[in-house]
């Protein structure tokens, strides 16, 4: 009975290991056209605009919660194949849309949802996210990635 | 053998607090919130529950490891291995447990449902009480209980909210024996808590308030379909939760829980550490030759 239970357990632990190895990521990013904020969120300014020094905590919440996925330059592509948060395409988003976007992250797409996190420290992460664009040379970095 | 594996506990709290510096984990032991792991990160806990016995029981500790895998940004599984040493007694295998979590809903709402179903294969010894629908045997020996095997299923609804920097949480469970006809039990678990600070210091640290989770959880039976449904047959439990961020994949958690009636333990001491594994999935499938 013992080595049935234990057989048993290996078994399970192999198949949750082998399903998400095969569903734990997507292949290729595509921009999701669905994925867009209600105009009242995307409407909301960043209450920590007027804080700059409050983005030091964010690049903290970024290496902890995104550079999984985002890399750490939030290139995002070299790694999982995730969102380039440097694109145009991005960093047009209002800070609402951004803020939006990672309380409910895009969960059909492999981006979860950081509500977790208090709303201040995702305000934070909007911040340094925008500091990121101003990080890269524009020559070192092909916008059109 | 019981202070043998306080020993080896102790050991693994030491462990951590050497690591250096992830995520917010949930503080909560027994409630359940919806935010699920992250998509291919493996999550390793290691809890324990000791029972401070009244007169007529023996102290024991009940510890348990937990693998918790993000499969999807949907849907979380875990497997549970779990034991249990009496002083005085023994120490035994009391059994495992596969659990499911499935998110239904894309986005966040004013309140979110989980759904969680899990299969248990455990026997009677079992002391772990992650979830509470009736009260355990405390007074048996392990050599009587060992040998009655539960095989059961239980599903549980999780709804819970998002306020501000506060988190709310209500569970509500069914479980069946599938071994003999105890009809259907039910249980209750409700919990809130938020994080000490809501801002995000710049600085590396081990102690900043931002690292601690502080909270309170109630949990419970509700009875059963066979032996009528209701609060008076089932131990209930209140406990203040903690969690401490000590590194940055790794947390530490502590609850002590107080019975609010003669049922079980009277008090619960509830411990565990917890380590994640970024991105394990990727790194697996590398492993196996699969894509990166």
């Amino acid at each position: 009975m013992r080595v049935d239970t234990r057989a048993g357990c290996r078994l399970l632990v192999a198949a949750c290991m082998i399903v998400g190895a095969l569903h734990g990521q997507n292949t290729a990013y595509r921009q999701d056209p669905s994925w867009r904020a209600p105009q009242d969120a995307a409407a909301r300014t960043n209450p920590l605009a007027h804080k700059p020094e409050a983005a030091a905590g964010g690049q903290k919440l970024f290496h902890r919660n995104c550079t999984e996925c985002h890399g750490d330059d939030g290139s995002g592509l070299a790694k999982k194949h995730a969102a380039d948060l440097l694109l145009p395409a991005v960093q047009v988003q209002t800070d609402g849309t951004l803020f939006w976007k990672i309380t409910n992250g895009n969960v059909d797409r492999g981006m979860p949802s950081f509500s977790k996190l208090p709303e201040l420290q995702r305000w934070q992460l909007v911040l340094y996210l925008r500091m990121l664009k101003q990080d890269v040379a524009p020559q070192t970095k092909d916008p059109r990635k | 053998m019981d202070f043998t594996l306080v020993r080896i506990l102790l050991c693994l709290c030491l462990f951590a607090t050497s690591l250096i510096c992830r995520a917010q984990e949930s503080p909560y032991i027994v409630t359940y919130d919806h935010h699920l792991e992250e998509p291919g990160n493996l999550e390793i806990e290691t809890f324990s529950t000791i029972g401070i016995p009244r007169s007529d029981q023996n102290t024991y500790i009940a510890p348990y490891m937990e693998l918790e895998y993000g499969v999807t940004a949907r849907w979380t599984a875990e497997l549970y291995l779990e034991g249990q040493g009496t002083a005085g007694d023994s120490a035994v295998f009391t059994g495992w447990r596969l659990e499911n979590r499935f998110r239904p809903l894309k986005r966040e709402h004013r309140i979110n449902p989980v759904l969680y179903l899990e299969y248990e294969n455990i026997n009677e010894a079992s002391r772990i009480q992650k979830e509470i629908t009736g009260a355990p045997d405390l007074t048996s020996p392990n050599a009587e209980l060992q040998p009655t095997k539960d095989r059961e299923l239980e599903a549980k609804l999780i709804l819970s909210s998002s306020v501000h920097d506060w988190n709310i949480a209500g569970n509500f469970l069914t479980e069946k024996n599938l071994s003999r006809n105890e009809g259907f039990e039910f249980g209750y678990a409700f919990g809130f808590s938020r994080p000490l600070s809501s801002l995000a210091s710049g600085q590396n640290c081990r102690f900043c308030r931002e690292n601690f989770i502080v909270g309170a959880e109630f949990y419970g039976g509700l009875g059963s379909t066979v032996d009528g449904v209701g609060f008076g047959d089932a131990a209930h439990y209140v406990a203040p939760v903690v969690s401490w961020q000590v590194s940055e994949n790794a947390s530490i958690h502590f609850s002590p829980a107080v019975a609010l009636n003669g049922l079980g333990s009277p008090v619960l001491i509830r411990f565990g550490y917890s380590y994640e594994v970024r991105g394990f999935g990727n790194k697996l499938a590398q492993l196996l030759g699969g894509r990166h």
